[in-house]
């Protein structure tokens, strides 16, 4: 595979949907040459995360963890290395992201981005310098989606389905948006166990998006809380969308979006 | 020859014309000037500390200069990120944000919102129905992905992002 | 226009329903809006300008965006489309095709240059390392190098310099390869073009509008007088010698008034007969048209002049036309100056017949170098007894200065009230260079100066 800058291909490239992980991910490749054996490479990468993490999976890791089968010791690198991020993250945004929000351990809110975040890398490993990997609405993206075109990402209203709330343009960026729109309640209040109010989405955009979507999980839980949150964060902006439609974003839209990847 | 000479001088006074047109009106301003240094330990703007199971790490496919502010924790970043001023376009309104080192501008990236000040969400508290109509059609805003609160897999097929994957699939 | 103006007796003649006639200004602004569209197709797909490669892409994409759309404008011009033949004027036409052509070629030159080095610059390589990088990278670039070697190519052929060496039929036949050339560019502009990627609105237009252009040409060119040569039953109903070089050829046919040709005009024919059929050949009508008569008078000098000669009657003929500007239309004054020489007498014989004027209106010039060379004189004296026009006959060799037939003296004495007339003019270029310079010395104003030039 060439190792130039190849430039990427708009209407032409690589494009494949895999399910996994109860949701659908999309892969968009627009660097030409790049194909089926970077994606399988990837989707075997999403499905031996799958197998490592889900907690809806008896025999997974997480779930022996959970269950006291066998001890943090005994766990893959991979495992032992997302429960220590999750324990940093809990610090970082106060309880707000937690991997017990649900009483049950669930670093899910770390692990779906994360491993979007690496399936993009190996991408990249095999010569894409642009394409957009989107899990379930949390989107990593490297380069440009054409020469001189930066990637477009819309945001999915919350409150009126079909439409955008805005649209997002960068090169290589990670959005992440986190919000009550789909699966109903399924982020809680780690503080109240309830589903928070005040927002109904959050959009957090950063350079990648393992921490980028952690962020956004914390900060729809947070609610209210929320736009001083990112406003404190280094390399990330936010924008969100309040219950009765109002919308908000942090000054300057931060820093690290759009960096020189790619 | 006459005609040769005016026909290339226009062109040429044409193009540079218009590309100058649209390299303006974002003066620099440094709203509080961003701290882009890399950020205390948590390594989340370069590469994560453990190296992942399936091989090197490498930043997203960068294939030039690496990411201005992941190395230097220094107290004086070699680079500076500063906002533009908002500009009313078609969207609603643009800022643009631009990420400078020395003299030079390394990167411009700029975010598209229907509306983005707290302020003004205040003043038109009673206008956001008003806002919710502006919002935007997949169609029009001509976008390559959606980011959305999580689907399942039975959600996707509603979603605006499996629209767009239909459309991308040949 | 004066009440005085009448008919005359002038024999019968079609007077043709206002054909439409489109203003070259209106065309040119037409063009023009058009540019100015593919400009802000540009204009609202680009958000922001910034540093050299940004800078050279987008220049690549304006000068790209306005060769793709210049490419069917000048195809336009050349598609026979009967409202801008009569409003334009062929040769104003085939004038406009040639300067837009030139600079076509030099729009794509520079879109592949800027293209090719922003680009580079953008990813951080070299100019050659990017050029090789776009052909191998994309099958629709390298088709699209080809389309620009053959515009290339197509240039260089119709330079001034190459056509004066070049047989006609040479240069047409390299100049079909245009065709070509835009055929193979065309995918390009989808698959790679920043401002059509995304946007279906754009694609959708712009496929339009080259398929639009396509069925002008494939109508006005192909199909148009094919239907012409069944509906009308064209055919040669005789040939006539005029003088030692000039000939006649009479065609007939039925309900010709439907192609409403007018008095000035020429068609292009072509003789469905051995060692003619491949050629179709500009002859301006030499008398008004009749429902089912058309005649031409030619010059009988390359090899297929002669050759008509030799035509059988009844040989099928297709007519592509009919062409020209040069019709009664452009006359805005009551008096009118017709000014024939040499084979330009054709279609000033015709507008003889059946431009309205009343009496002393009209006065006809008709320069020749020897006596033996005035063709149609008798008709034509004919004419002015009916018409109760004026008919000079300027016979005998150029002469220099004031005392040449058609110096700006010897007009303004055989028709002194020229300034105030419509002038209508045709004949061989270096004559009718000498007689504008005249006429504008003797006070006629420009507009009021007509004429057709055979050589484009």
């Amino acid at each position: 595979m060439t190792s130039a800058a190849t430039l990427p291909r708009p209407t032409a490239g690589y494009r494949r949907v895999v399910e996994c992980m109860g949701t659908v991910f999309s892969f968009d490749i627009r660097t030409p040459g790049v194909g089926a054996a970077a994606v399988d490479e990837a989707e075997q990468w999403l499905r031996d995360v799958d197998a490592t993490f889900s907690t809806y999976r008896a025999d997974s890791e997480i779930s022996r963890l959970e269950r006291g089968e066998i001890t943090m010791r005994q766990c893959s690198a991979d495992v032992r290395t997302i429960l220590a991020e999750c324990e940093h993250l809990a610090v970082e945004t106060g309880g707000w992201f937690s991997m017990y929000a649900t009483g049950r351990l669930d670093p899910s809110g770390l692990v779906k981005g994360w491993a979007i975040e690496r399936a993009s890398d190996i991408l990249a490993r095999h010569g894409s310098i642009a394409h957009s990997v989107n899990g379930g609405g949390d989107v990593q993206c490297a380069g440009d989606a054409a020469v001189g075109r930066p990637w477009r990402t819309g945001i999915a209203h919350p409150l009126l389905p079909g439409r955008l709330a805005g649209v997002v343009v960068g090169t290589g960026l990670a959005v992440a948006t986190s919000g009550s729109a789909e699966r109903g309640a399924h982020v809680l209040d780690p503080h109240t166990g309830r589903p928070p109010d005040g927002l109904a989405s959050v959009t957090v955009v950063g350079r990648r998006l393992a921490y980028t979507d952690a962020y956004a999980t914390a900060a729809y839980a947070m609610g209210h809380g929320a736009q001083d949150f990112v406003e404190g964060l280094a390399g990330y902006a936010a924008f969100g969308v309040r219950v009765d439609g109002a919308m908000w974003c942090t000054s300057g839209w931060g820093n690290e979006t759009g960096g020189s990847a790619g | 020859m006459k005609r040769v000479l005016l026909s290339t001088f226009g062109t040429v006074a044409g193009l540079i014309a218009l590309l100058t047109f649209k390299s303006q009106g974002h003066p620099l301003t440094t709203t509080g000037a961003l701290p882009s240094a890399g950020l205390p330990g948590s390594g989340s703007s370069s590469t994560p500390t453990t190296a992942p199971p399936a091989g090197g790490d490498t930043s997203g496919g960068s294939s030039s200069a690496p990411p201005p502010a992941a190395s230097s924790s220094s107290a004086k970043a070699a680079s500076r990120t500063v906002a533009g001023d908002a500009v009313e376009t078609r969207y609603g309104v643009v800022q643009v944000q631009v990420t400078v080192s020395g003299n030079r501008i390394d990167n411009v990236s700029f975010l598209q919102l229907t509306a983005f000040d707290g302020r003004s969400q205040e003043i038109n508290g009673a206008a956001a129905p008003i806002l919710l109509q502006e919002t935007l059609s997949a169609q029009s805003a001509h976008i390559d992905n959606v980011s959305g609160a999580s689907y399942t897999t039975d959600g996707y097929l509603q979603s605006l992002q499996s629209a767009l994957d239909k459309a991308g699939v040949r | 226009m004066a009440s005085a103006i009448s008919q005359g007796t002038a024999p019968l003649h079609l007077s043709p329903s206002r054909p439409l006639r489109l203003d070259p200004r209106v065309a040119l602004g037409m063009i023009a809006a058009g540019a100015l569209a593919v400009i802000a197709l540009w204009w609202q797909d680009t958000f922001f300008v910034q540093g050299l490669g940004d800078w050279l892409t987008n220049a690549g994409r304006i000068t790209g965006l306005l060769a793709g759309y210049a490419v069917v404008v000048l195809l336009a011009l050349m598609a026979r489309v009967p409202a801008l033949e009569r409003g334009v004027g062929t040769d104003r036409l085939a004038r406009w095709h040639a300067m837009g052509g030139r600079y076509t070629v030099c729009l794509s030159v520079a879109h592949t240059l800027l293209i090719i080095w922003g680009y580079a610059v953008a990813a951080h390589t070299g100019v050659v390392h990017e050029t090789g990088t776009l052909l191998t990278g994309y099958a629709d670039v390298m088709m699209a190098t080809v389309a620009l070697g053959l515009l290339i190519a197509v240039g260089i052929a119709s330079a001034r310099a190459a056509r004066r060496r070049l047989r006609y039929e040479t240069w047409h036949f390299v100049h079909l390869y245009t065709y070509l050339a835009i055929a193979l560019a065309f995918s390009h502009q989808f698959a790679t073009g920043g401002d059509f990627v995304s946007n279906l609105k754009a694609r959708v237009l712009w496929s339009v509008l080259y398929v639009v252009v396509a069925a002008l040409l494939v109508w006005y060119r192909l199909l148009a007088p094919v239907r012409d040569l069944v509906r009308h039953d064209l055919r040669v109903a005789g040939v006539r010698r005029e003088t030692a070089e000039m000939v006649s050829v009479y065609v007939s046919g039925r309900n010709l008034e439907a192609m409403r040709a007018e008095s000035g005009q020429f068609f292009r024919w072509r003789f469905l007969t051995r060692g003619l059929w491949w050629a179709a050949n500009p002859y301006s009508l030499s008398a008004a048209p009749r429902p089912d008569l058309l005649r031409i008078t030619v010059k009988v000098a390359g090899d297929h002049s002669a050759a008509l000669l030799n035509l059988q009657p009844g040989t099928r003929v297709i007519a592509e036309g009919p062409s020209g500007g040069f019709t009664a239309a452009r006359r805005r004054r009551r008096r009118v100056l017709l000014i024939g020489g040499g084979v330009g007498i054709t279609p000033i014989r015709a507008l003889f017949e059946t431009i309205p004027a009343g009496t002393s209106d009209i006065t006809l010039l008709y320069r020749a170098n020897r006596p033996e060379d005035l063709v149609l004189k008798h008709e034509l004296d004919e004419l002015a007894q009916h018409r109760r026009a004026h008919v000079h006959y300027l016979v005998g060799p150029i002469k220099r200065g004031a005392n040449d037939h058609l110096s700006a003296q010897r007009l303004r004495a055989l028709v002194p009230d020229i300034a105030d007339r419509d002038v209508f003019l045709c004949g061989p270029e270096a004559m009718m260079s000498v007689t504008r310079q005249s006429l504008e010395l003797a006070g006629v104003p420009t507009r009021h100066i007509h004429s057709e030039s055979f050589v484009f």
